[in-house]
């Protein structure tokens, strides 16, 4: 969470009931959001649920079939040439020239948004550092590790200081090092007052990195809000898994009756609690249910995340 | 203007880069002209040394005129021609025996024959081995003969008008063993043809420039394939740039490819194109009208594979019945459709520069190849995209 995304002003990005159909199917279905200044807006759904159409119009790639997309307050569309200055692409697949070096193939793309001169050397080194590929300016990006491509991928998109960088699912195949390494930058560039919008189906990158998300499926935007308030749609409550030898039957029994205890699901050899404020029960509860004659060996608080809000809003897992 | 700049340069780079462009678009076509020289222009010259040749022949009471025809033979300037004269009977057997070249039996009353407008049959007899010195007297012998029917319509036609028979006589006499009143001068640029060597060059380089141009646009169904397109299109360029520096970087691939291999090509096999300005004018068409090409090509296909398939075949087909390999005897609808092959004006423009044409010469080539390469382009535009989102 970033302090920036506290601030009131006016948005940067506003799409507006955005369609998009292709065959008599539709893939972007009345899709509606903002994203202000310093914030990090993500669209979080699985693969084939919209994201990248969304982006696609965003970017100006592909027109929509209805709807509107304003940029700064002007209308994006794939003439919109002016526009598209504003915008920093990254696209789900890598897109760098592998017979080009890293600083070649940074100052080529910022030729093209118009950057030249010192500006764009100076520019082209701070990002080179920034991507961590300093000492590896002057190779070509064949030779490069999947991350070290993905970084590049990055640096290219941020180069000309983009009022909106767009990032469609940056970290797909990267390893965990360099995972980080990427979501460290998005919240650094996020710190200093960039724009983001962030695709991604990982649920703790969207947790880890956005102000606002939007929990997107089937070309619908199901649900948006700030990770709380997404969690809230689930009703709050946290679940507790018990695990032990004993009496389960009596313990489940006793633990009914305890207040601030919802639901209890009987395992084999476990007990599901449904409850409300897991932490501050877990005393009360490990007391009754050792009362009750159950030998706990393990005990798990499961706090409600956006994979539970997925599975609430839509009945499936996120990663299906 | 910028991002065309900066799209075009960054391409050549690339291309540069890659080096393929250099193997398929110099070296290959090199190669090429020089093998196809080696097997059909004679290591370079386009000249035969002739062998000396014998002709067994009989003429017994042939005349003067058959005289005059053996007397040609013997005294032909380009071979060394051994006349063997034996009895008429004899010439089939002597002709084989002796391994000559020819055999010849002029019919008694030969002259009289020719004289007075009457038919008569010389008959040729081929060596065993055929060789280019057989036909090259079968020609000559032809050639004679052809003159001598000049008496015998001479002839003919005074009889019509009703002149006295000894002045028919002489008048077929004069006509038969006189020189021609007219006679075939060849010139270059008026038969627009050049040298094999010359049509080799220039149709291996029509031929490749179809390859060649195929680097500029056919990369940009790379460039959707290697993921760069997208990250193009959401730059801040005006709507065509794209397209456009593709299609430039093409052309200019075109356009020094060709320039080095008619350069190259002249100098190695000895062969002359004439004004290099007026060449340079001809490759700024034909590359135009192969660029041209690729964005219907591009339209087509679905992928850098198909689009690299179709552009072979293309050229293939384009070349050969250009005249890239060997120039394409053909008439009616079928010689009038090859005449708007770009790649037929291209090498039919050099032909004709190389016999000293100017640009008003090549006005007619130079008008087809732009005029191909306009109704491509019209073409490519009014289809559908398969695939490609160009």
């Amino acid at each position: 969470m970033t302090a920036a995304s506290q601030l009131q002003s006016a948005p940067i990005l506003g799409v507006n009931s955005l369609v998009k159909r292709y065959d008599n199917h539709t893939v972007v279905n009345d899709v509606s959001f903002h994203i202000e200044a310093g914030e990090t807006y993500g669209l979080l759904g699985p693969n084939g649920a919209g994201k990248t159409t969304i982006i696609s119009m965003v970017a100006g790639l592909i027109p929509a079939d209805s709807g509107s997309v304003e940029l700064m307050g002007a209308v994006m569309t794939p003439t919109s040439t002016r526009v598209k200055g504003h915008i920093g692409l990254v696209p789900q697949e890598l897109a760098i020239y592998p017979d080009l070096t890293a600083k070649e193939n940074l100052m080529f793309f910022g030729r093209l948004q118009g950057l030249g001169g010192k500006e764009l050397r100076q520019r082209t080194d701070l990002v080179l550092n920034l991507i961590g590929l300093g000492d590896r300016a002057r190779e070509q990006t064949k030779k490069f590790s999947g991350g070290m491509k993905r970084r590049l991928n990055i640096g290219i998109g941020l180069l000309h200081r983009p009022t909106l960088l767009i990032l469609d699912e940056p970290t797909v195949g990267v390893d965990p090092q360099s995972r980080n390494s990427i979501l460290e930058s998005v919240e650094t560039l996020a710190s200093e007052g960039m724009a983001v919008l962030y695709t991604t189906h990982y649920m703790e990158e969207a947790e880890r990195l956005c102000d606002r998300i939007a929990i997107i499926d089937q070309g619908r935007i199901q649900a948006e809000g700030t990770r709380n308030q997404l969690v809230e749609l689930t009703g709050g409550v946290d679940r507790i898994d018990l695990r032990g030898t004993g009496s389960t039957s009596n313990a489940a029994t006793a633990l009914r009756q305890l207040p601030g205890v919802q639901q209890v699901d009987s395992g084999p050899s476990n007990l599901l609690l449904t409850v409300h404020n897991g932490p501050g029960l877990l005393a009360p509860i490990v007391a009754e249910a050792g009362g009750a004659g159950m030998a706990l060996t393990s005990v798990e608080i499961v706090r409600p995340d956006l994979e539970s809000v997925f599975l609430h809003l839509t009945g499936k897992a996120l990663r299906d | 203007m910028r991002g065309l700049r900066t799209m075009v340069s960054n391409d050549l780079r690339l291309r540069i880069r890659d080096r393929s462009v250099f193997i398929f678009s110099l070296l290959v076509p090199l190669a090429l002209m020089g093998v196809l020289n080696l097997s059909f222009g004679g290591g370079g010259t386009d000249s035969v040394d002739l062998q000396p040749a014998v002709v067994v022949a009989s003429s017994e009471n042939s005349g003067q005129l058959g005289e005059a025809l053996l007397e040609a033979l013997d005294t032909l300037p380009m071979m060394d021609v051994t006349v063997t004269r034996v009895a008429a009977d004899e010439v089939s057997g002597e002709t084989r025996d002796t391994g000559a070249e020819l055999g010849l039996i002029l019919p008694e009353g030969f002259t009289t024959a020719v004289t007075s407008g009457e038919a008569s049959t010389v008959q040729v007899i081929e060596g065993d081995v055929a060789s280019i010195e057989t036909n090259v007297l079968i020609s000559v012998v032809d050639g004679v003969l052809q003159q001598f029917a000049a008496g015998t319509v001479t002839a003919t036609a005074g009889g019509m008008a009703g002149l006295p028979e000894d002045e028919l006589t002489g008048l077929a006499q004069r006509t038969a063993a006189g020189p021609a009143a007219l006679t075939l001068s060849e010139g270059q640029a008026s038969a627009e043809q050049l040298s094999l060597s010359g049509s080799l060059v220039a149709g291996q380089t029509g031929l490749f420039l179809l390859f060649t141009v195929g680097f500029g646009v056919l990369g940009l169904l790379a460039e959707r394939e290697g993921g760069t397109l997208t990250r193009l299109r959401s730059a801040p360029v005006a709507p065509g740039t794209i397209i456009w520096a593709k299609a430039l970087v093409g052309f200019i691939l075109g356009v020094v490819a060709s320039s080095i291999l008619l350069t190259v090509g002249s100098l190695l096999f000895d062969v002359s194109f004439g004004s290099p300005a007026v060449v340079g004018l001809l490759i700024l068409a034909v590359a135009a009208a192969a660029t041209s090409l690729t964005f219907v090509v591009a339209k087509l296909v679905r992928s850098a594979e198909q689009a690299n398939v179709a552009q072979s075949i293309l050229a293939m087909v384009l070349g050969v019945a250009g005249g890239a390999f060997f120039p394409l005897q053909t008439s009616g609808i079928v010689a009038t459709l090859m005449d708007f092959n770009p790649i037929s004006a291209f090498i039919r423009g050099l032909g004709i520069t190389s016999g000293g044409g100017g640009v008003a010469d090549v006005a007619v080539p130079l008008a087809i190849m732009l005029g191909f390469a306009v109704l491509a382009t019209v073409i490519s535009r009014l289809l559908p995209d398969r695939g490609a989102r160009l």
